[in-house]
C-alpha cells in the first residue's frame, strides 16, 4: 500500500513537469545564492577574527594591571616562565606565548615614524598562530638583530627587506637607547594595529636592549578554549588583567552579532518567500486533481492515504529543490572558499579595516542542515491548507462538478 | 484587450492577489533597503564631513605626502579672495595644523595643534557641537585651547588647567607657550579625539608666525553633490600649479571605497530577495496560464495573434504591478521620508563603530525620488520578465491542441 | 718571500687603519678638547627666508653639554642640557623643563639642519664607525666612515675630508643606506686656539634642496677652562636661563 502511495506521489510530482521544475529551480537558485552570501559574510568576519587571534591576542590574553591603560613598559608581568608553565598544564590550553612590547621611534636617514617593537619567540609564535603565514616578502628569521616589519609601516618608512633601521626608546630604567635592526621580512597580518606600527624582533634581543629581565613580559597570550579556562585564569591570577579575545576586541564581537542577525533575517525572508512559492504550486496541483481525489475518496480510499500521498509529493519537491540547491550551493561555496572574490580594486579600504583584498568564503555544515530543516518544513506547511480543502470535500459533488 | 486583461485579473483572484502582494512586498522592501543603505552611507559621510574634513580642500602640492613648513600655503588671502567669488561655495576657512609636544605637570604627549577661525568653524564643521565640557573657542579666546577628550585623558587635565606646548613655528623657529584648557570635545572618532587640539587663529598666528599662512583651506559647498563640478571650477579660478584642490572623494578615499563594498554586498543580498520573489511571481503566472491553456487556444482560434496574447499577458501583469506599486510606493516613500527626518536611533551604534567613523546613533533613511523611481522601474522590469516563460509555454501549443487541452 | 710580502701588507693595512683611527680621534679632540666653551651665531636659511640665533655652549668630554640661547629676544633664555643620550630643555616662557622624548630626537634642533640626535650623539663618530682612508691629496686625507655592525646609527656612510696639518675637516658628506647623499657639512676659517685648531665657519647643507642650509660662525671659543660642574645638572637649566 505505502509503496503504491509512494509511487503515485512520485509520478504525480512530475505530472506537471515544468511547474515542478520551476519550483525546484526556485528553491535551488535561492538556496544556493543564500548559502553563497552567508559563506562570504562569515568568511570575511572569520578571517578577520582568525588573523587577529593568531597575530596578537589568542583566545585569552593576560596583562599586568594598568598596562592596557598606560601602555608603558613599567607595567610588566614578573615570573612569566612560572606562570607560563602553570597555564600550559591547565585543561584546554593549546599554546601559550610571551611577548614584550615597547613603543618608540623607528628611523632611517630620511624618515622616522612611531612604532612598537614586539619581542617574540618565533618558534612559539609559529606554534601559536602560524606566524610564517603572514609573510609577504623575505624570510622569517630574527637572528642577528633581524626584524620583521608590518607592511604599512614598511611603506611609511620606505624600507624593504635588507634595509637597516634604528629603533630608539626609553628602556626599562628610563634611559633613551637605540638599536640597529635589519629587516628580514615584511608581514601582512591584516591586524590593522600591527600592520601599521609593529616591528617584531627576537624576545631575548629585546630584553637585552631594554634591560628587562628575561622573566618579564608585557603580555601572555593563550590559545585554548572555554569559558571555564577563562574563569580559572581569572581566579588564579587576581593580580593580573585577564581578558578574552572578544573583551579586547568588542567591535569584532559586535560584528559577529550583527552578522548573525543579518543572516537570520535574510534566511527568514527567503524562506517565507520560498514557502509562498511551494504553497502556490502545491495548492494548484491539488485543486487540479480535486476530482481525482474525490473519486479516490468515493471508492473508499481513506483520507489518511490521500494525505500521505500529498505529503510525499510535497516532500519530493522540497527534497529535489533542496538537493539542487545544496549541490549548486556547495559548488558556489567551494569556489568562494578556494578562489574567493577579488576586491583588489578596493584594497586600500579593505586593508585599512583589516580585511583581505581577496575575500574567501567559509563552509559550515550548519548552512546545509538549517536550510534542509527549513525547506522541508516549508514544503510540509505548504500542504496544510490544500489538505483541509480535501478533507471538507463531498465526494459526490466533486465528481459531478465538471471542472 | 485591456478590458479583457482587467477581467482576467479579477477572475483569477488567487494569482492576482499573490502577485500583487508579492510585488507590493518587494517594492517596499526594495525601496526601504536601498533607502536605508544610502541613508546610512550618506550619514557616515556627512558626519565625517561635518566633523572636520571639508567637501573640498585646497593644499599646496606635496603637503599631504611630505608635509612640513615648506609646503604651507603662503598667501591664503589670495586664494580665499578667489573662493569668495564662487557661488556654489557656502563657506570656507583656513586651517593651520602643526605637531608638537604637549605636557601637563606629569604627562606629555605628541599631538596636532591647529589654528582655526572659530566663527567659521561653527558653520563648516561640528567641532563646536562636539563639545563635551567647558566651551568652544571664539575669536578672542586668547590662549584658550580646545582639546580632544582622549588627549585630555592622556594628559590628565581638567578644565582651566594649564598645558605647555613646544613645537616649531612657520619659519621653523622655536615655538612654546602655555595654553589654558577651555573646552573638551568628543567626536567619537578615536584617532581624532586622541590627537587633536585647537586654538583660535588670532592667537595661534602670533605664536607661530602664521599670518596669512595655512596648511590648507577647507570649503563647504551649498550642495555637496556638486563637489566635482565646483572643484574643477576652483582649479580653474586658482590657476596655480603648486596648489591642489581635492574633493572629499579623494580626501576620504578609504571610507568611500568601504561604502562601495558595503553597497555591493547590500545589492547582492537584495538581489537574492528579488530573485526569489521573481521566481514566485513567475511560478504563479505560470500556474495561472497553464490552467488557461484552453482559453488561450480559443482566443488564438478566433483570430488573436501571438502578439495579442503577449499584450494580453503584459496588460495583466501591468495591471497587477501597477496596483501594487501605486499602493506600495507612497507607503515606502512616506516611511523613507519619515525616517529621513526622524532617523532611527540605535543606542550604542556610535560606540560600536567609532573606528569606522560613525559618530551618531542615528541612522537616517535616504529620501530621493530618483532612487525610488528606479527601484520601482526594476520591480516593473522583473515582473514583465516573469511573463516571458509562461508566454513561451503557451506558444508551444498549437491553437487546436490548446483548445482540447485538459 | 711571499711571507714577507704578506707580512708587510698586513702591517701596512693595520698601520693605515690605525692611522685613520688616529686622525678621527684627533679630529674629535679638536672639536671638544677636555672641555670647550663657545659662543656662536647660527643662521638658518630655508624657504627663501633666514633666521639668526646666537647661543652659548658649554661641553665637557663627550657626554655632557649645556646650551643657552641668547638671541633673538623671543627665544632668549631657552636652555638645553644633554647628559649621555638624554636631553632636556627649559623654556622660560612656559617655565618648564621638558625631557625630549625619543620621538623628538630626530627632529630639527631649533629648526636648523642639525637634529637633536646630532647634538647628543657627538661621541658616536668615534665609537660607532669604522674609518678607512680612501684617498690622500697632499695634506688632505679622505676618510670613509662606515657604521660598525649593529651600530645604532642611521647613516649608510660618512665621508670626511680632513686636513692632517690642523686635524680639521673641510667637508663631511652624509649618505643614506642606499648610498644617496643626504646632507653635507662644510668647515672653513680654521683658527688656532691654544693647542687646538677649530674651523670657525660651519655650514650644514641639505643635498636635495639647495636653498636650505644652516650656517654657524663661532665668535668665541675657549678650551680647557674650568667649566663649573653645575652646568651639567638639571637645575642648571632654569638657573642659567637668566
Amino acid at each position: 500500500m505505502y509503496k503504491l502511495i509512494l509511487k503515485m506521489a512520485w509520478k504525480n510530482s512530475f505530472m506537471r513537469l515544468s511547474r515542478t521544475l520551476l519550483v525546484i529551480i526556485m528553491i535551488g537558485v535561492s538556496m544556493s545564492m543564500m548559502l553563497g552570501i552567508q559563506g562570504i559574510y562569515d568568511g570575511m568576519v572569520n578571517n578577520m577574527v582568525d588573523k587577529n587571534r593568531r597575530s596578537d591576542s589568542g583566545d585569552i590574553t593576560i596583562f599586568a594591571k594598568d598596562y592596557r591603560v598606560n601602555r608603558d613598559l613599567l607595567y610588566r608581568i614578573k615570573n612569566v616562565h612560572e606562570i607560563k608553565n602553570e597555564i600550559q598544564k591547565m585543561d584546554g590550553v593549546e599554546a601559550v606565548v610571551l611577548r614584550i612590547r615597547a613603543d618608540g621611534l623607528l628611523s632611517t636617514a630620511r624618515k622616522s615614524s612611531f612604532a612598537s617593537v614586539i619581542g617574540i619567540d618565533l618558534k612559539e609564535e609559529e606554534h601559536f598562530g602560524k606566524f610564517s603565514e603572514f609573510l609577504k616578502e623575505g624570510t622569517v628569521d630574527l637572528q642577528k638583530q633581524g626584524a620583521i616589519i608590518g607592511v604599512e609601516l614598511a611603506k611609511t618608512l620606505k624600507v624593504r627587506v635588507g634595509s637597516k633601521i634604528i629603533f630608539s626608546t626609553q628602556d626599562g630604567s628610563g634611559e633613551i637607547n637605540s638599536i640597529a635592526l635589519y629587516i628580514r621580512a615584511i608581514v601582512q597580518t591584516t591586524n590593522i594595529a600591527l600592520d601599521n606600527s609593529a616591528i617584531f624582533i627576537d624576545i631575548g634581543q629585546l630584553h637585552k636592549f631594554l634591560g628587562t629581565a628575561s622573566t618579564e613580559a608585557t603580555q601572555i597570550s593563550i590559545r585554548g578554549n572555554g569559558e571555564k579556562l577563562y574563569g580559572e585564569l581569572k581566579s588564579k591570577y587576581p593580580n593580573l588583567d585577564v581578558k578574552t579575545f572578544l573583551e579586547l576586541q568588542p567591535m569584532i564581537k559586535q560584528m559577529q552579532d550583527l552578522m548573525v542577525i543579518f543572516n537570520s533575517v535574510t534566511f527568514f525572508i527567503v524562506m517565507s518567500v520560498v514557502f509562498v512559492g511551494i504553497f502556490g504550486v502545491m495548492y494548484v496541483s491539488i485543486l487540479d486533481r480535486i476530482r481525482e481525489f474525490g473519486i479516490m475518496l468515493s471508492v473508499g480510499m481513506h483520507y489518511k492515504y490521500i494525505r500521505l500521498q500529498i505529503f510525499f509529493e510535497a516532500l519530493f519537491v522540497g527534497l529535489m529543490g533542496y538537493l539542487s540547491g545544496a549541490v549548486l550551493g556547495a559548488v558556489i561555496l567551494v569556489y568562494l572558499k578556494n578562489k574567493g572574490i577579488d576586491l583588489s580594486s578596493f584594497s586600500d579600504a579593505l586593508e585599512m579595516w583589516g580585511y583581505e583584498s581577496v575575500i574567501h568564503g567559509t563552509i559550515k555544515i550548519s548552512y546545509f542542515t538549517t536550510t534542509f530543516a527549513s525547506i522541508i518544513t516549508a514544503s510540509l506547511f505548504s500542504i496544510l491548507i490544500p489538505l483541509r480543502k480535501i478533507k471538507k470535500l463531498n465526494p459526490i459533488e466533486v465528481i459531478k462538478a465538471d471542472k | 484587450m485591456f478590458k479583457l486583461a482587467l477581467k482576467n485579473t479579477l477572475f483569477y483572484k488567487g494569482r492576482s492577489i499573490t502577485t500583487a502582494v508579492l510585488t507590493f512586498v518587494s517594492t517596499i522592501l526594495f525601496i526601504l533597503f536601498i533607502s536605508l543603505q544610502d541613508g546610512s552611507h550618506n550619514a557616515m559621510l556627512e558626519n565625517s564631513l561635518k566633523i572636520y574634513t571639508g567637501a573640498i580642500e585646497i593644499y599646496h602640492r606635496d603637503y599631504r605626502d611630505v608635509g612640513g613648513n615648506e609646503y604651507l600655503i603662503q598667501d591664503a588671502k589670495a586664494i580665499t579672495d578667489k573662493l569668495a567669488k564662487i557661488d556654489a561655495v557656502e563657506a570656507f576657512s583656513t586651517r593651520y595644523e602643526t605637531y608638537g609636544l604637549f605636557s601637563s605637570k606629569e604627562y606629555s604627549a605628541a599631538s596636532m595643534l591647529a589654528g582655526v577661525e572659530p566663527s567659521k568653524e561653527s558653520v563648516l564643521s561640528s567641532l563646536g557641537t562636539a563639545l563635551k565640557e567647558g566651551k568652544f573657542l571664539d575669536e578672542n579666546a586668547g590662549n584658550c585651547i580646545y582639546m580632544g577628550a582622549e588627549l585630555v585623558k592622556k594628559l590628565k587635565l581638567g578644565i582651566g588647567d594649564e598645558v605647555a606646548f613646544v613645537g616649531s613655528a612657520s619659519d621653523d623657529s622655536f615655538a612654546a607657550d602655555i595654553f589654558k584648557l577651555c573646552g573638551v570635545f568628543k567626536t567619537g572618532l578615536f584617532e581624532f579625539d586622541s590627537s587633536a587640539s585647537f586654538v583660535s587663529r588670532s592667537y595661534f598666528d602670533e605664536l607661530m608666525n602664521g599670518y596669512n599662512k595655512a596648511s590648507y583651506i577647507t570649503i563647504k559647498l551649498k550642495n555637496i553633490d556638486d563637489a566635482d563640478i565646483v572643484n574643477s571650477q576652483i582649479i580653474k579660478v586658482l590657476d596655480d600649479e603648486n596648489l591642489e584642490s581635492l574633493t572629499w572623494k579623494t580626501l576620504m578615499k578609504s571610507m568611500v571605497e568601504m561604502m562601495e563594498i558595503d553597497s555591493i554586498f547590500g545589492y547582492i543580498s537584495l538581489s537574492l530577495f528579488l530573485v526569489v520573489i521573481f521566481f514566485v511571481i513567475m511560478i504563479y503566472g505560470f500556474i495561472n496560464i497553464s490552467s488557461r491553456i484552453k482559453e488561450f487556444g480559443v482566443l488564438r482560434s478566433i483570430g488573436l495573434s501571438k502578439k495579442n496574447i503577449l499584450l494580453l499577458l503584459f496588460y495583466e501583469i501591468f495591471i497587477l504591478s501597477t496596483i501594487s506599486v501605486i499602493l506600495a510606493t507612497p507607503i515606502a516613500a512616506y516611511i523613507c521620508y519619515y525616517y529621513n527626518i526622524n532617523p532611527v536611533v540605535i543606542k550604542g551604534i556610535a560606540e560600536m563603530y567609532k573606528d569606522y567613523g560613525v559618530v551618531s546613533d542615528e541612522i537616517p533613511f535616504n529620501f530621493d525620488m530618483f532612487t525610488i523611481f528606479w527601484n520601482v522601474a526594476v520591480v516593473y522590469i522583473l515582473n514583465f520578465l516573469s511573463i516571458l516563460y509562461p508566454y513561451l509555454y503557451i506558444n508551444s501549443f498549437k491553437p487546436i491542441e490548446a483548445t482540447r487541452h485538459v | 718571500m711571499s711571507k714577507i710580502i704578506l707580512m708587510t701588507f698586513i702591517f701596512a693595512t693595520s698601520l693605515i687603519a690605525g692611522e685613520a683611527h688616529e686622525i678621527i680621534k684627533k679630529l674629535d679632540e679638536n672639536f671638544r678638547g677636555k672641555n670647550i666653551y663657545m659662543k656662536l651665531n647660527m643662521k638658518i636659511v630655508s624657504m627663501g627666508h633666514e633666521r639668526v640665533m646666537k647661543m652659548q655652549s658649554y661641553s665637557q668630554g663627550t657626554k655632557k653639554s649645556f646650551v643657552k640661547i641668547i638671541y633673538p629676544p623671543k627665544d632668549e633664555g631657552i636652555t638645553f642640557l644633554s647628559l649621555d643620550r638624554e636631553m632636556w630643555q627649559y623654556v622660560p616662557k612656559i617655565e618648564r623643563i621638558i625631557k625630549i622624548p625619543p620621538s623628538m630626537m630626530l627632529q630639527k634642533w631649533m629648526g636648523s639642519d642639525i637634529t637633536n640626535d646630532d647634538m647628543v650623539k657627538q661621541s658616536s663618530i668615534v665609537e660607532d664607525y669604522e674609518p678607512k682612508i680612501i684617498k690622500r691629496d697632499g695634506s688632505v686625507v679622505t676618510i670613509e666612515l662606515t657604521p660598525k655592525e649593529n651600530a645604532p646609527v642611521v647613516w649608510g656612510k660618512i665621508i670626511l675630508n680632513i686636513d692632517t696639518v690642523t686635524y680639521t675637516s673641510h667637508k663631511d658628506i652624509f649618505y643614506d643606506e642606499e648610498g644617496k647623499e643626504v646632507r653635507y657639512f662644510i668647515y672653513k676659517d680654521v683658527k688656532k686656539v691654544g693647542n687646538y685648531f677649530i674651523p670657525t665657519y660651519w655650514r650644514v647643507q641639505s643635498s636635495d634642496i639647495a636653498e636650505r642650509y644652516t650656517e654657524m660662525v663661532i665668535e668665541e671659543v675657549e678650551y680647557d677652562t674650568k667649566i663649573s660642574e653645575e652646568y651639567f645638572t638639571k637645575s642648571a637649566l632654569k638657573r642659567f636661563s637668566k
